[in-house]
């Protein structure tokens, strides 16, 4: 996670931008933030229903964050 | 009818889905939070489309490194909570409380540096009514901030609790509870990061 942090510093230190950038930047922070729900939060082996209900939040706001983008770059 | 009895031919007790960690409560809570926290980053898009220069310009006041090392600062402080846990449930209390004040430690470094961001950029007379981008970044990150000092208050009363001896290898519940709840703090900044400081 730290790796990833620093590649998405890295990025915006040489101020890259672009779909493909947008797109890479959002799936670390997805891997991020599945690792801290599965591994920190504890959600590995929980009941499936509260696993859907935050990797569907994920899922939600990751679309929702890059439906627009892609729009505004087209 | 027992445990034994609810289990089915040839499963095992591993078998069996563990309950959330922590009090139920608490997720209710954490769910609640993560829907407004989600909300706002969806909006932010959405309205970062209608305003492009101006999101992509004032975007470049911010500092990068900051987000970097307080994004470094949440995700180190998260593990040593881990770590607090498994230290509880091993029943060592004094290792728990070392790492429980090691993440109060990472969490007010946290602060500081945000905190200072805070004060160079209202120095600068930037306020919620500069622009939209500003409106955004100071409404997300100050929320967050908020979140932040309610986690650390938290994590102090679960601190006190370990050293007055409430919790153990069979009852850390408000050990996992404070956990949770810290680690939703990590888990939206791990989003608003990239999000607000380095998407353009």
């Amino acid at each position: 996670m730290l790796g990833l942090t620093l590649l998405t510093f890295i990025i915006g230190y040489y101020e890259k931008s672009g779909v493909y950038f947008m797109l890479f930047l959002l799936f670390t922070a997805a891997i991020k933030s599945f690792f801290i729900i599965h591994e920190y939060m504890g959600l590995r082996g929980v009941s499936r229903l509260w696993r859907v209900i935050m990797y569907g939040w994920l899922t939600i706001v990751m679309l929702g964050i890059s439906i627009p983008y892609l729009i505004s770059s087209f | 009818m027992n445990a034994v009895t609810r289990l089915s031919p040839g499963a095992t007790f591993e078998d069996e889905p563990r309950l959330l960690p922590g009090d139920l409560a608490i997720w209710f809570f954490i769910f609640a939070e993560l829907l407004v926290f989600g909300a706002f980053f969806i909006v932010y898009s959405v309205v970062r489309i209608q305003n492009l220069s101006l999101f992509n310009e004032f975007q470049e006041t911010l500092n990068r490194g900051f987000g970097a090392i307080n994004t470094v600062l949440l995700i180190t402080s998260s593990y040593f909570v881990v770590r607090a846990v498994q230290a509880i449930k091993r029943d060592d209390k004094g290792a728990c409380l070392n790492w429980l004040y090691a993440s109060m430690g990472a969490g007010t470094c946290f602060l500081s540096l945000k905190t200072y961001e805070f004060y160079v950029k209202f120095s600068a007379g930037v306020n919620l009514d500069t622009n939209t981008f500003y409106f955004f970044y100071l409404s997300l990150t100050m929320f967050h901030y908020l979140h932040v000092i309610l986690g650390m208050i938290i994590l102090a009363a679960v601190a006190i609790k370990t050293r007055r001896g409430r919790y153990n290898a069979l009852e850390h519940t408000g050990v996992e509870t404070g956990a949770s709840y810290w680690h939703m703090v990590d888990l939206v900044w791990v989003i608003l990061f990239p999000l607000v400081y380095i998407i353009k």
